[in-house]
């Protein structure tokens, strides 16, 4: 008997479900941290970088494993990646400059 | 026809080949297509994400008085509800792959519900329910930058919500009629959990970023 697609699919098919639970437990508890961060008091340039850092490995964990880049091809990846990083690029450059500008003036 | 194509020089009998290429067919062409679209608007949200820094950067003051400040615990519960809907999303792929009909059915309604629960939240947030929203409390649109920058992103965010709430709710019927294939929700999915990505960045640069000293 000749199989459908979607049957020669689903047997091809490997079940994520414990990563795909492991990633939402990371991103439980990230976000509770990231809570936890932004209630402390004073040093705000360390606050600001841990925040930046706790959003950039939540979004890593979303895109790779729920967005399942981490299985696609290496060109799909850097096709995604790669115009998504020059904005990523443009702030760092925007916030030395202004840093820079501070510190001279 | 054929006599069209062999005027063009074209013949049934020689097949057109694909140049030799080991990606060819890795991706479906909906696939590339989503993301695609998916790299395009998330360049939409980089401009105004980087127009909100520029603009918080260079301000003397960023908070106005009588202006209220942003409530951090329920907005966490908001980001809490769409990383949950993106695990639904995930587990409603996983089942419609494994061909178990009902189960993606379950997980797709689940994640429209929790669109839906996130858009009343936002609803609330803005306008109030059980108590007065931001519009109420003082922070009008165009009356600072603090202001109308919080209303673009955080409503241009919502209007993504919305649509994927009515994509995944299109998708659902179509797939308890038969006619979606379990590829078309893992476009969905791609779909959702970009609106979940871009949500994480802006909880975290609207909402948690503490003010300037």
């Amino acid at each position: 008997m000749t199989e459908s697609p979607a049957q020669a699919a689903a047997q091809g098919h490997t079940s994520r479900a414990r990563q795909y639970l492991i990633i939402f437990f990371v991103l439980f508890v990230l976000t509770v941290l990231e809570v936890a961060v932004a209630y402390i008091r004073g040093h705000r340039v360390e606050i600001v970088v841990v925040l930046c850092a706790l959003a950039a490995v939540k979004a890593a964990c979303v895109a790779l494993f729920f967005m399942h880049l981490k299985w696609e091809t290496r060109v799909l990846r850097a096709t995604v990646v790669i115009p998504l990083s020059l904005p990523v690029l443009y702030a760092l450059v925007l916030i030395t400059e202004a840093a820079w500008r501070r510190l001279t003036l | 026809m054929q006599a069209a194509a062999q005027a063009h020089g074209h013949s049934h009998s020689r097949e057109i080949a694909w140049p030799p290429d080991h990606l060819f067919g890795r991706a479906s062409a909906g696939k590339i297509a989503m993301w695609i679209f998916i790299v395009s608007d998330g360049l939409s949200f980089a401009g105004l994400l980087l127009a909100y820094g520029i603009l918080r950067g260079e301000s003397e003051a960023w908070h106005h008085p009588g202006e209220p400040e942003l409530g951090i615990a329920f907005t966490a519960l908001l980001t809490f509800l769409l990383i949950c809907s993106s695990v639904s999303m995930v587990f409603a792929y996983e089942a419609a792959v494994e061909q178990r009909r009902g189960r993606a059915a379950l997980f797709l309604g689940l994640t429209a519900l929790g669109g839906l629960l996130f858009l009343l939240g936002q609803y609330s947030e803005y306008f109030g329910i059980l108590h007065p929203g931001l519009t109420k409390e003082g922070l009008v649109f165009g009356q600072s930058a603090y202001a109308s920058t919080f209303y673009v992103i955080t409503s241009f965010h919502g209007f993504h919500v919305l649509s994927g709430t009515v994509y995944i709710l299109v998708t659902l019927v179509r797939w308890l009629r038969g006619a979606a294939t379990a590829g078309q929700i893992e476009l969905l999915g791609l779909f959702w959990h970009f609106v979940d990505l871009v949500w994480i960045l802006v909880f975290t640069l609207v909402y948690l970023i503490p003010p300037g000293p």
